[in-house]
C-alpha cells in the first residue's frame, strides 16, 4: 500500500512536469500551428544554463532565476525571429523539420559548452521527507506539484484576461481575421515562443533539480509529447489532465510491470501510449477534431 | 522543357524515355564506368565512405518515396533501418541462413513493421504522424536493447555477405555489391514515381482528401508507401550490418533519423536526384568534418574548448538543415535543374 502511494505521488509530480513542458508545446501550436520538436533540447539547454548560473557563476537564487527566465525569453525570441518567421505559411513538413534542425543545433551547442554531459543542480527545495500514511515522500515532489499548479493558474488567467492572451487565442482561431483586426500576428507568434521557452525552462529546472541534468532530458521533452497527444494538441486543460495520467502510468507501469517484461519498460510507456492514442482516438481527450474541406 | 535545344519528342516512347539523347547515354555510361573503376583509384578509406554513401542512399530513397512522394512524414527511419539490420544479423548469425535470404527478409520484416507503425497514418497526418514515427523509433530501439536474441547492449556480430562461393570481404567487393543494389533502387524509384502507384502517392501528398474523392484507396496506398519506404530501409540496414560486421543499437539513434530527414530535404523532396545529392552532401560533410577538419583545427588552435570535437558536428548539421529550409526549400536538386537550364540556354538565357 505504501508502495502504491509512493508510486502515485512520484507519478503525479513527474507528470505535472511533463504537463508543464507540454503546455509549452500547446502554447506554440495554438497560436501558430508549429509543432515544436526541439522542446527537449530547449529544456536541456535551460537546465544547463541554470547550472551555469548557480554552480559555475555562483550567483544567488534570487539573481539566477530571473536571469534564466531572461535567457529563456531570449531563446524563444531568437528561434522565432530567425528560424520560424521566414517559414510562415510553409508546409507542415518544413515547420516540423526546422524545429528538428534547431534541436540538433542546440544539442551541438550543449555539447560544445558543457561537454561533461551529466551533472546535478544544487537542491532547490528542503531535503526533509514527509510521511503521508505509510509512504515516505521527499518534499521536493510536493513542491514541484505546487509550482506547476501555480503556473497553470497564472497561464489560464493570462489567457483569459490579458490582452496578449486574448490575442493569442484569437490568432489560434483565425489568423486572417486577426490580421484584419490589426493585431500584429508576428508579435503574437514571438510572444508565444517566448512563453513556451519560459515554461519549458521552468519544467526543466524542476525535473533536473530532482533527477539531475542528463541527456535524458531530451527524451523527457519527447515524452511530454505523449501528454500533448493524449490531452489533445490545442487544449491546455488536456495537458493538465493528461500530464498526471502519463506520469502515473509511467511510474505505476515502471513499478509493477518490470518483473513481467524487460527492464526499463518505464521509459517507453509514454511512447506506447502515443501509438495507442493514435489508433483509438487520434485527436486526444480534449482536442478539437479538425474537419477538413477540399 | 528540360530537353536540349532542338530535340523534340515525336513518339510516346521518346516522351517517356529516362535517357533521351545519345549524349545522355554516353554520359551515363561514362559515369557508370567511372563508378565501376572507382576501386582502382580510391583507397580503402574513401571506398568505405563510398559504401556508407551507397547504403545511406538506399535508405534515403525509401524515405524519399515515403515523405517526398507520398507526404507521410516519418522521423523514425533509423528505427526501421535498425529492424532490417538486426533481422539480417539474427538470421545470418544465429540461424546461419545465407546472405540473400537475410537481405530479403530484412526488407520484408522492416516493411511489415513499417506497415504496423504506419497504421495511424490512415486517420492522422502531419505532426501526429511525425510523433507516431518518433514513438516507433524509441520502441524499436528499446526492444532491440532488451530482447535477448538481438544481443542487447552487447551487440551482435554479423558475418560477411556472401552469394554462393563469393564472399564480400574487402571494401572494394562490398562496393560493387552495395552500388549494384543502390543502382537498382534508384532505377526502380525513378520508375515508381511515373507509374500509377507513384501518381497516387503524389495525389495523396498534395491533398489526401481530394485524392480519396478521386477514387484513390488511401488505406492501401499510404500503407504501400510505408511498406516500400521501410522495405528499402530494411535492405539498407541489412547491407549496413554486413558491411560493419557488428551491430549495436547506438548506431540507430534518434539523431540519425533527423539526419535522414535532413538529407532528403537538402537534396530536394520528391525528386529522383534529391536523395543522391543530399546523401552525398551530408555524408561527405560528415567525413570531412570529423576526420579531417576537426583534428586539424584542434591541432592548430589549442585553446579550443573540450566539447568542440563532439559539438561542432551537430551544430553545423542543425544549421545546414535550418538554412536549407529557409533559403532553398526545394533543395540541391532544384539548384541542379536551374544550373542545367542556364547551361543549356547559355549565352542566351532568355
Amino acid at each position: 500500500m505504501a508502495e502504491l502511494l509512493q508510486f502515485t505521488i512520484t507519478g503525479i509530480s513527474v507528470g505535472m512536469v511533463y504537463a508543464l513542458i507540454a503546455l509549452g508545446f500547446a502554447l506554440i501550436w495554438k497560436s501558430s500551428s508549429v509543432a515544436n520538436l526541439a522542446l527537449g533540447q530547449i529544456v536541456l539547454v535551460s537546465s544547463w544554463f541554470t547550472y551555469s548560473m548557480l554552480v559555475q557563476a555562483e550567483l544567488p537564487l534570487w539573481l539566477a532565476f530571473p536571469l534564466v527566465i531572461v535567457f529563456a525569453l531570449f531563446l524563444g525570441w531568437v528561434i522565432e525571429r530567425f528560424a520560424l518567421r521566414p517559414l510562415i505559411a510553409q508546409p507542415i513538413l518544413s515547420l516540423i523539420t526546422v524545429t528538428l534542425g534547431i534541436g540538433y543545433f542546440i544539442e551541438g551547442v550543449i555539447t560544445f559548452i558543457w561537454p561533461w554531459s551529466v551533472d546535478a543542480l544544487p537542491r532547490l527545495f528542503p531535503k526533509e521527507v514527509i510521511h503521508i500514511g505509510q509512504a515516505v515522500v521527499s518534499q521536493e515532489y510536493l513542491w514541484v506539484v505546487v509550482i506547476c499548479l501555480v503556473i497553470f493558474v497564472l497561464l489560464t488567467l493570462f489567457f483569459r484576461y490579458h490582452r496578449m492572451g486574448i490575442a493569442m487565442r484569437a490568432t489560434a482561431d483565425d489568423q486572417l481575421a486577426v490580421q484584419a483586426c490589426g493585431i500584429p500576428v508576428t508579435r503574437v507568434f514571438s510572444t508565444s515562443w517566448m512563453f513556451a521557452c519560459v515554461v519549458a525552462a521552468i519544467g526543466g529546472i524542476l525535473i533536473s533539480s530532482i533527477s539531475g541534468i542528463t541527456h535524458g532530458l531530451v527524451e523527457t521533452g519527447l515524452k511530454s509529447f505523449s501528454v500533448v497527444i493524449l490531452g489533445g494538441l490545442d487544449s491546455f486543460l488536456g495537458a493538465i489532465v493528461a500530464g498526471p495520467i502519463i506520469g502515473l502510468l509511467e511510474s505505476l507501469g515502471g513499478g509493477y510491470l518490470t518483473p513481467f517484461t524487460w527492464a526499463g519498460v518505464k521509459d517507453i510507456i509514454p511512447f506506447v501510449v502515443i501509438i495507442i492514442v493514435m489508433v483509438i482516438k487520434p485527436y486526444g481527450l480534449f482536442g478539437e477534431v479538425r474537419i477538413e474541406r477540399i | 522543357m528540360s530537353l536540349p535545344c532542338g530535340t523534340r519528342n515525336y513518339t510516346y516512347g521518346e516522351d517517356m524515355a529516362i535517357v533521351r539523347t545519345r549524349t545522355h547515354w554516353v554520359l551515363l555510361f561514362a559515369f557508370l564506368i567511372a563508378l565501376f573503376l572507382a576501386p582502382l583509384y580510391f583507397n580503402d578509406y574513401w571506398l568505405g565512405v563510398g559504401n556508407l554513401i551507397g547504403i545511406t542512399l538506399i535508405a534515403a530513397i525509401g524515405l524519399n518515396i515515403l515523405v517526398g512522394y507520398c507526404g507521410q512524414l516519418s522521423i523514425g527511419h533509423a528505427g526501421f533501418i535498425a529492424v532490417g539490420a538486426y533481422t539480417a544479423a539474427i538470421l545470418t548469425n544465429r540461424f546461419e541462413l545465407p546472405f540473400l535470404v537475410g537481405l530479403i527478409s530484412a526488407g520484408l520484416v522492416a516493411g511489415v513493421i513499417g506497415i504496423i507503425f504506419g497504421l495511424p497514418s490512415v486517420r492522422v497526418k502531419g505532426f501526429y504522424l511525425a510523433i507516431t514515427t518518433i514513438a516507433a523509433q524509441f520502441i524499436i530501439i528499446w526492444v532491440i536493447n532488451h530482447w535477448g536474441i538481438t544481443g542487447g547492449f552487447l551487440g551482435i556480430k554479423v558475418p560477411y555477405a556472401s552469394i554462393g562461393p563469393i564472399v564480400f570481404r574487402s571494401e572494394s567487393s562490398q562496393f560493387y555489391l552495395i552500388f549494384v543494389i543502390a543502382a537498382i533502387c534508384i532505377f526502380l524509384a525513378k520508375n515508381l514515381a511515373r507509374t500509377k502507384v507513384g501518381r497516387a502517392f503524389i495525389a495523396i501528398r498534395d491533398n489526401d482528401l481530394a485524392a480519396e474523392v478521386m477514387g484513390i484507396n488511401l488505406l492501401y496506398y499510404k500503407l504501400l508507401a510505408f511498406f516500400i519506404g521501410c522495405f528499402l530501409a530494411g535492405i539498407a540496414g541489412a547491407l549496413l550490418a554486413h558491411w560493419i560486421g557488428f551491430m549495436n543499437a547506438e548506431q540507430f539513434s534518434f539523431t540519425e533519423s533527423i539526419l535522414y530527414i535532413g538529407m532528403i530535404i537538402i537534396g530536394g523532396l520528391g525528386t529522383s536526384l534529391g536523395p543522391i545529392f543530399g546523401v552525398v552532401f551530408i555524408r561527405v560533410l560528415q567525413q570531412v568534418l570529423t576526420i579531417e577538419l576537426v583534428p586539424f583545427l584542434e591541432k592548430t588552435f589549442t585553446a579550443l574548448p573540450a566539447g568542440f570535437a563532439t559539438g561542432v558536428t551537430p551544430m553545423l548539421f542543425g544549421l545546414v538543415i535550418v538554412l536549407f529550409l529557409i533559403l532553398e526549400p526545394r533543395g540541391l536538386a532544384h539548384r541542379w535543374a536551374l544550373f542545367k537550364a542556364a547551361y543549356r540556354l547559355w549565352p542566351f538565357s532568355y
